[in-house]
């Protein structure tokens, strides 16, 4: 069941976390819709790349889940010599691409798999979770303008669009900037699993005529209320464990 | 040395998996190129950063890219690029800049370039490769270019007129003697054998050592450089470079087992304010032939 799914991927990203000590919380809980969804759906053609490496501890609780880790391995999060860092380190063999953590590089890597893939004509298209924080970088722009120039119509941009950003930026308008730059755009709610695979999965909306764009609306902390309602407290921060029982207790309601 | 890398990147157009990107410079040098393989050649425009990280991805794809740019602008400008992408995910792009140190002389300082090998080699798994000659871009690159690790090739606009026989990863002893061991990278080696042959005749006696690789070098030719200093106890190292990280300081690392005195001619720790040409920066910098026989008379004494 794909509730109880999300329910055991959360639990384990609370408990690395607050083992470790160490992790963001709140941007691990906000895209773990978006990475059950693609982990679940994409093709053996497919490739995923995660550009805002600090959600490190959603991926990882995704990858245990799908079997390319164990759930023992997720024991090691953050400790010194785990492969399970506090931003991903590549290792193919788990299904991690790319190194990420300095923002804003995962994009453009993703973007070049993307023409490499078209150079050698092969199928299936080029996943990438960003940040919308991220989206100050001005590399997104960049690769923004790069993948309109290039035709990568095998790259999809999905944007994690927790309102991480609105401390600095309060009016930037992602859906008008990447239309301009020729994107294809599409908005869903991004904890809504049905609306994730419709987008990125559904035959009809896998031959998109320009690069596509989604913007999923996502809740920083999603599923914890008081990280809801204080994200920036809890960006870099873990939880005791009186508050890791609590925070449980309302992942399991 | 433009022309050769033309040459040799429309011969190893053949490899299918081979990718140039360019960072709107080169255009008509590298028409033939463009022609021949238009789904393997990209003008990415200015936009360095995200140029070097799209190589990164297209070799994570298996591909073998190529970025060219000036120097300062694929090292300098893309320095955390090249750090994240290329070196700490080990990724084998080349990357090719033309216009080091201050071959684009009388553009001032923002065209200059001498710091590059210094923060490159600071950078665990990278190449670097120096090459002065038409020939010897030819033979490194095609040693290299598909080796899987990021590689820099740092190409000078003056050629040495010199026959080199260049190794990837090998010194070069260019001449034999006892007194001084002088190390030369980059076209200086030709002031440097001029330097020699001069000094030889008052009785002065060089090794006379030349690196096209800057890194790495390997364990044989470490030895050839002790041994060198282990007789002559005195260097001299020649850059078109800051005398603070570049070639100077490589030897002196890697030849810490044996005590030598050392001086280092090179750029010294400031900003070049002239323009003028990139002749006119040699005879300011000291350097020449002139430069290089004062410096051996000196630490000879």
């Amino acid at each position: 069941m794909p509730q109880e799914d999300l329910k055991g991927i959360r639990l384990n990203i609370l408990e690395m976390v607050s083992r470790a000590g160490e992790g963001h919380i709140p941007s691990a809980l906000s895209v773990v819709e978006l990475l059950y969804s693609i982990h679940l759906n994409k093709t053996k053609n497919d490739q995923f790349f995660l550009s805002k490496g600090h959600a490190s501890a959603a991926l990882y609780a995704v990858l245990a889940h799908f079997g390319y880790i164990t759930k023992s391995e997720l024991d090691t999060f953050c400790k010194y010599d785990s492969v399970l860092g506090g931003h991903p380190h590549k290792n193919p063999e788990i299904g991690i691409l790319n190194s990420s953590g300095s923002l804003g590089h995962g994009f453009p890597i993703a973007a070049g798999y993307a023409l490499s893939k078209k150079i050698k004509n092969e199928p299936g298209r080029v996943f990438c979770i960003i940040g919308d924080g991220e989206t100050n970088e001005g590399t997104i722009w960049e690769t923004a303008m790069y993948a309109e120039q290039l035709k990568l119509l095998n790259l999809v941009a999905i944007i994690d669009n927790n309102k991480s950003q609105t401390r600095a930026m309060t009016s930037i308008n992602l859906k008008d900037k990447f239309l301009s730059f020729g994107w294809e755009v599409r908005e869903i709610n991004g904890h809504d699993l049905s609306e994730i695979a419709e987008v990125l999965f559904n035959k009809n909306n896998i031959n998109h005529p320009k690069p596509l764009c989604v913007i999923a609306n996502t809740t920083k902390g999603k599923g914890i209320r008081e990280m809801e309602s204080n994200f920036f407290t809890w960006h870099h921060k873990a939880p005791t464990e009186l508050e890791l029982e609590m925070f449980k207790k309302e992942v399991l309601k | 040395m433009r022309k050769q890398f033309a040459k040799t990147l429309l011969e190893l157009g053949k490899d299918d998996k081979l990718v140039v990107l360019i960072g709107d410079i080169s255009h008509f040098l590298l028409k033939d190129f463009e022609e021949s393989h238009r789904t393997r050649f990209y003008n990415m425009g200015v936009a360095e950063q995200s140029m070097m990280s799209m190589a990164s991805g297209l070799a994570l794809g298996g591909l073998f890219p190529v970025v060219h740019s000036i120097t300062p602008f694929v090292t300098e400008r893309c320095f955390e690029q090249v750090k994240d992408d290329l070196c700490y995910q080990d990724v084998g792009v080349n990357i090719v800049s033309v216009g080091s140190a201050f071959d684009y002389a009388s553009l001032g300082c923002t065209h200059h370039s001498y710091d590059d090998i210094a923060i490159l080699r600071s950078l665990p798994n990278m190449q670097i490769v120096y090459p002065a000659a038409p020939h010897e871009l030819d033979t490194l690159f095609r040693e290299t270019y598909s080796n899987g690790h990021p590689t820099y090739f740092r190409l000078p606009a003056k050629s040495h007129g010199l026959k080199t026989n260049p190794k990837f990863g090998e010194v070069e002893t260019i001449i034999n003697g006892k007194d001084v061991t002088l190390v030369v990278a980059g076209p200086q080696l030709e002031n440097a054998n001029n330097a020699v042959s001069e000094l030889k005749e008052k009785g002065i006696e060089c090794d006379l050592i030349y690196l096209t690789t800057i890194k790495p070098i390997s364990e044989d030719s470490v030895g050839t450089l002790i041994k060198s200093l282990g007789k002559t106890k005195k260097l001299v190292t020649v850059e078109e470079h800051s005398v603070i990280g570049g070639i100077g300081d490589e030897i002196s690392r890697i030849c810490s087992k044996v005590p030598f005195r050392h001086t280092r001619l090179g750029i010294e720790d400031k900003f070049l304010l002239n323009y003028g040409s990139y002749e006119e920066h040699c005879q300011a910098n000291g350097l020449t032939k002139e430069g290089i026989v004062k410096a051996i008379h000196e630490i000879n004494r």
